[in-house]
C-alpha cells in the first residue's frame, strides 16, 4: 500500500511539471502578452511615448521576461524563473535577506492580480467559500434525487419507469444552463413578469438591520434560482452510474441467496445491494473536490455571484495573466489529489482491490 | 466494413451460426432503429445538416428572381435578374457541391455494390466510390474558393420592397424569410428589440436584425463547429491513444501523463485561457475546442487497442511481417474505432454546448456571425427588460440539438455494446 502511494506520488510529479509547462507555454507564446496590463486596452502610440515604454518594461520585468537592465531573457530561463517564483524554491534564513536555494518548494506564491491589484491568493480566499457553499448545496440535492432514481430505475429495469427516467435525466442533462438561467431570471425575477426571486447576488443590498433569521431567509431566497440551475443537469450521470452498479450487484449470487432466504425485494435492494453498489460512486464522490473550488463560470456570471467561476471569466476578459495561471494550477493540483484519494478510497473500501 | 470487423461481429453479436448474411453494421443499425426516439433524433440532426446547406434559399434578403426597370440606350426595358444566385458566397457553393457529392456517393456506391457483390470486393467498391466523389468535390471546391468573389450588392429586402411599390421592379419571388442574417432595420425605423410581428416572425435583436433568419443561419455555425472540432479531437485522440495502446510500457506511461495534464485543468477554464490569449475567430474556436477535447477519445482508443493487440489476427498480421502502419491503421483501427463513434457523438454534444456557452458569455464566435448562444445573450440581463423572443427559440434549438446528439450516442452505445444485447 505504502509503495503504491509513493509510486502514485512520484507519477504526479511529471504531470505537475507538464501542467506548469503547458500553462506557461500557452500564456507566454500568446501574441501581445508582454505589451502591458490588460493587453486589450489602448496602447497609445508606441514610438516616443516614454511613460508607456517604461510601463511595458516594468510589466515585462514583473513577468520575468526581461532582467533589471532590460535585456531579454531566453524563454526556457523564463520558465524556470516563473517556477522558482511560484513554488519558492528558496528559503530566507532569519535576520538576513539572502535567498538560499532549496531543492524542494517551500511555499506557493501565486503572484498579484493585474486588474484587482491584490495577491491572487487573497482573491481566491475571498471567493472559495461562496463557490463551495453553492456547490455543496447543489451536490446534496443531486445525490438526494439521483440515487433513489437510479435505484428505482434498476429495480424496474426495462419497464416504462426505467425508460422514462433515463430519458428525463438525459433531457435535463442536455438543457443548456444559460437557457434555463435566463428564462428563470427573465420570468421569475423580473418586474415585467413575476418578481418572485431576486435576480442577482447572494444578499440583499442592505443587510445591516436584518435579524439573524431574516438574514438567513434572505440568503436562502437568493440561493434558490442558482441552485436550481446548478442542480438539474447533474442527475443523469450519477443515476446512470447508480443504476448500472445496482444491476451489476442484483445479478450476483449473494443477492439471489438473500432473495431465496425469503427477504422481500425491497429489503434485498436497500440492505444488501445498495451498500455494495455505492463502491463505484467513490469515483464520482471524490471527483467533486475540484468541482467545489472550480465553480461554474456561466451560472456565477449570469447571477452576478462573486465566486471562482466569475473570477476566471473576469480575468479572461482582462487577460489577467497571473490569475488565470493560478486558477489553472490550483484546479490542476486539486484534480490530481482527488485522483489519488479516489484510488486510496477504493483500496480502503474494497479489500479485493490490490495495487501491486 | 472490412473483414476483421465481420469476424468481431460474428463472435460478439451473432452467436447463431446460420445467419451469416447480416454484417456487424446491419445488426447495429437494426438495433438502433428499434427505438422510435433514436430515429427522431437522427432525423433532427439530418434536418439541421440540410438547413445548414440550404439556408441561403430559406432566409435571404435577396429575391430568387426579380424584374428591374433599367434604361438601356435611352429606352426603358425590363431586365430579369437573379440576385440570390449572384450573391451566393464561396462557402454556400462549396456546401452545395459537397452535399451533391454525398448524394452522388450514395448512388455510385449502390451501383458499384451491385457489380462487386461479394463481400471481399465491397471495400474496393466503397473506396472507388469515395475516390470518385472526393475528387469531384475537391475539383469543384478549390477553384470556387480561389476565384469566387461575391459582388457587392447594396440592395436588401427593404430596398427591393420600395422598388416594387414605386413600380421600378416587378415579378419578384422572395425566400420564405426575407431577411439575411446581417441585414439591419435602419436605425431611424426604431425597430430594435421588437417583439414578433408580421415582418419579423421572431422579432428583432439589438441591431434590428431578424431573429428567425439568424436562428436559421446559426445552424451552419453549430454544425460546422461540432464536426470540425470533433474531427481535430478525433485525429489527435486516435493517434495518441492508438500508440499508447499498441506500444504499452513507456509510450503508454508518457501518453497517460499527457492525458492527465490536459484532464487536470477543467476544460472550460482551459478553453477560457486559450481564448483569452489567442483571440476568438471561428477557426480559433474550432481549434481550441478540438485540442481541449481529445483526452476522452484517447483514453477510449487506448483501452480498445490494449484489448485488440492480443487478438490472433493482429498477432498474425505482425507475424507475416506487415509494416507497423498497416497493422495499426488497416487491421486494428477499423475494429478499435467502432465504439469510439459513441464517444464522438457525445463529444459533438459537448462541443455544441461549449460553443453556445462561449457565445453566451460573449467570447464565442465574432459578432456578425449568428450563433444561438449569442442570441440568448441578447435576451437581456437582470437589469433590463426580458426579451423572451430572443430567449425561447435559440435555447430550444440548443437543447434539441444537444439532446439529439446525446440520444444518438446512447442509442449507438446500446446498439453496439454486445453485453447489452446479451441481456435482452
Amino acid at each position: 500500500m505504502l509503495t503504491y502511494i509513493l509510486r502514485r506520488l512520484a507519477l504526479m510529479v511529471p504531470t505537475l511539471i507538464g501542467m506548469t509547462l503547458m500553462l506557461f507555454v500557452i500564456v507566454r507564446f500568446a501574441p501581445g502578452v508582454g505589451s502591458g496590463p490588460g493587453g486589450l486596452g489602448p496602447g497609445g502610440d508606441m514610438q516616443g511615448n516614454e511613460a508607456r515604454l517604461e510601463q511595458i518594461k516594468k510589466h515585462q520585468q514583473r513577468l520575468g521576461m526581461v532582467d533589471a537592465e532590460g535585456n531579454k531573457i531566453p524563454i526556457y530561463k523564463q520558465y524556470f524563473i516563473w517556477l522558482d517564483n511560484t513554488f519558492k524554491f528558496w528559503r530566507v534564513p532569519m535576520a538576513s535577506n539572502v535567498r538560499i536555494p532549496t531543492p524542494i518548494p517551500t511555499g506557493i506564491d501565486l503572484g498579484e492580480s493585474m486588474q484587482y491589484r491584490k495577491p491572487v491568493w487573497e482573491l481566491v480566499k475571498e471567493r472559495v467559500p461562496t463557490t463551495a457553499t453553492l456547490n455543496i448545496i447543489s451536490i446534496f440535492f443531486v445525490y438526494l434525487i439521483a440515487l433513489p432514481g437510479g435505484m428505482l430505475a434498476a429495480a424496474k429495469r426495462g419497464r416504462s419507469f426505467d425508460v422514462a427516467w433515463g430519458l428525463t435525466t438525459l433531457a435535463l442533462y442536455s438543457l443548456p444552463t444559460m437557457w434555463i438561467g435566463s428564462m428563470l431570471i427573465g420570468f421569475l425575477a423580473n418586474p415585467q413578469y413575476v418578481k418572485l426571486f431576486p435576480a442577482a447576488g447572494l444578499h440583499a443590498t442592505d443587510t445591516r438591520y436584518m435579524t439573524f433569521w431574516q438574514y438567513s431567509f434572505d440568503y436562502m431566497w437568493h440561493l434558490v434560482l442558482p441552485i436550481i440551475t446548478m442542480t438539474y443537469a447533474g442527475f443523469a450521470y450519477l443515476s446512470k452510474q447508480m443504476r448500472a452498479s445496482m444491476l451489476d450487484n442484483l445479478s450476483q449470487d449473494y443477492a439471489r441467496t438473500a432473495k431465496a432466504k425469503g427477504l422481500s425485494g425491497f429489503v434485498v435492494a436497500t440492505r444488501h445491494v445498495f451498500r455494495n453498489s455505492l463502491l463505484p460512486l467513490i469515483t464520482i464522490a471524490t471527483g467533486i473536490i475540484p468541482g467545489l473550488i472550480g465553480g461554474s463560470v456561466i451560472i456565477e456570471t449570469m447571477f452576478s455571484i462573486k465566486g471562482m467561476g466569475e473570477l476566471a471569466f473576469r480575468s479572461t476578459l482582462a487577460r489577467d495573466l497571473p490569475v488565470m495561471q493560478a486558477l489553472g494550477l490550483i484546479s490542476g493540483v486539486l484534480v490530481l489529489v482527488s485522483y489519488l484519494i479516489t484510488d486510496l478510497c477504493y483500496a480502503v473500501a474494497d479489500p479485493r482491490v490490490s495495487y501491486d | 466494413m472490412t473483414q476483421p470487423a465481420n469476424n468481431l461481429a460474428t463472435a460478439a453479436v451473432a452467436p447463431v451460426a446460420d445467419a451469416p448474411s447480416r454484417s456487424f453494421w446491419e445488426v447495429a443499425i437494426g438495433a438502433y432503429k428499434r427505438r422510435i426516439i433514436n430515429r427522431i433524433a437522427f432525423c433532427w440532426i439530418l434536418f439541421l445538416l440540410l438547413l445548414a446547406v440550404f439556408v441561403p434559399f430559406l432566409a435571404n434578403g435577396q429575391p430568387f428572381t426579380i424584374e428591374l426597370k433599367r434604361t438601356v440606350n435611352g429606352s426603358e426595358t425590363w431586365l430579369r435578374e437573379w440576385p440570390l444566385f449572384a450573391q451566393l458566397t464561396a462557402l454556400d457553393l462549396i456546401l452545395l457541391f459537397v452535399s451533391a457529392c454525398a448524394v452522388a456517393y450514395y448512388f455510385i456506391f449502390k451501383r458499384l455494390g451491385r457489380e462487386y457483390a461479394e463481400r471481399e470486393k465491397r471495400f474496393t467498391a466503397r473506396a472507388l466510390a469515395l475516390v470518385i466523389v472526393i475528387g469531384a468535390a475537391i475539383s469543384c471546391s478549390v477553384p470556387t474558393l480561389i476565384w469566387r468573389t461575391t459582388p457587392l450588392n447594396p440592395y436588401d429586402y427593404r430596398t427591393y420592397q420600395q422598388m416594387l411599390q414605386t413600380g421600378d421592379a416587378r415579378g419578384a419571388v422572395f425566400t420564405v424569410v426575407h431577411w439575411g442574417y446581417g441585414e439591419q432595420e435602419p436605425l431611424r425605423a426604431q425597430r430594435r428589440f421588437e417583439g414578433p410581428s408580421r415582418d419579423h416572425w421572431l422579432g428583432t435583436d439589438g441591431n434590428g436584425r431578424d431573429a428567425l433568419s439568424r436562428l436559421l443561419w446559426s445552424s451552419r455555425v453549430v454544425m460546422g463547429i461540432g464536426f470540425i472540432a470533433i474531427s481535430i479531437s478525433l485525429a489527435i485522440g486516435v493517434v495518441i491513444g492508438g500508440f499508447m495502446g499498441y506500444f504499452v510500457r513507456k509510450v503508454d506511461l508518457i501518453g497517460m501523463r499527457l492525458v492527465e495534464i490536459f484532464e487536470s485543468i477543467p476544460v472550460f477554464i482551459l478553453i477560457l485561457i486559450f481564448i483569452a490569449f489567442y483571440g476568438r475567430n471561428i477557426i480559433m474556436i474550432m481549434v481550441i475546442l478540438g485540442i481541449t477535447g481529445w483526452t476522452g477519445i484517447a483514453r477510449f482508443v487506448r483501452a480498445e487497442f490494449l484489448k485488440l493487440r492480443k487478438q490472433d489476427y493482429v498477432q498474425a498480421a505482425k507475424a507475416i511481417g506487415l509494416p507497423l502502419h498497416r497493422v495499426l491503421f488497416r487491421h486494428m483501427l477499423p475494429n478499435g474505432l467502432t465504439p469510439v463513434i459513441v464517444v464522438v457523438t457525445f463529444g459533438i454534444a459537448g462541443t455544441v454546448m461549449s460553443e453556445s456557452a462561449l457565445s453566451f458569455l460573449g467570447v464565442g464566435v465574432e459578432p456578425p456571425t449568428p450563433s444561438w448562444g449569442s442570441m440568448l445573450n441578447e435576451a437581456g440581463n437582470p437589469a433590463e427588460e426580458f426579451r423572451w423572443w430572443l430567449a425561447i427559440a435559440p435555447g430550444l434549438m440548443i437543447f434539441l440539438t444537444v439532446f439529439a446528439y446525446n440520444i444518438i450516442g446512447e442509442g449507438l452505445r446500446d446498439a453496439i455494446d454486445p453485453r447489452l444485447n446479451k441481456i435482452r
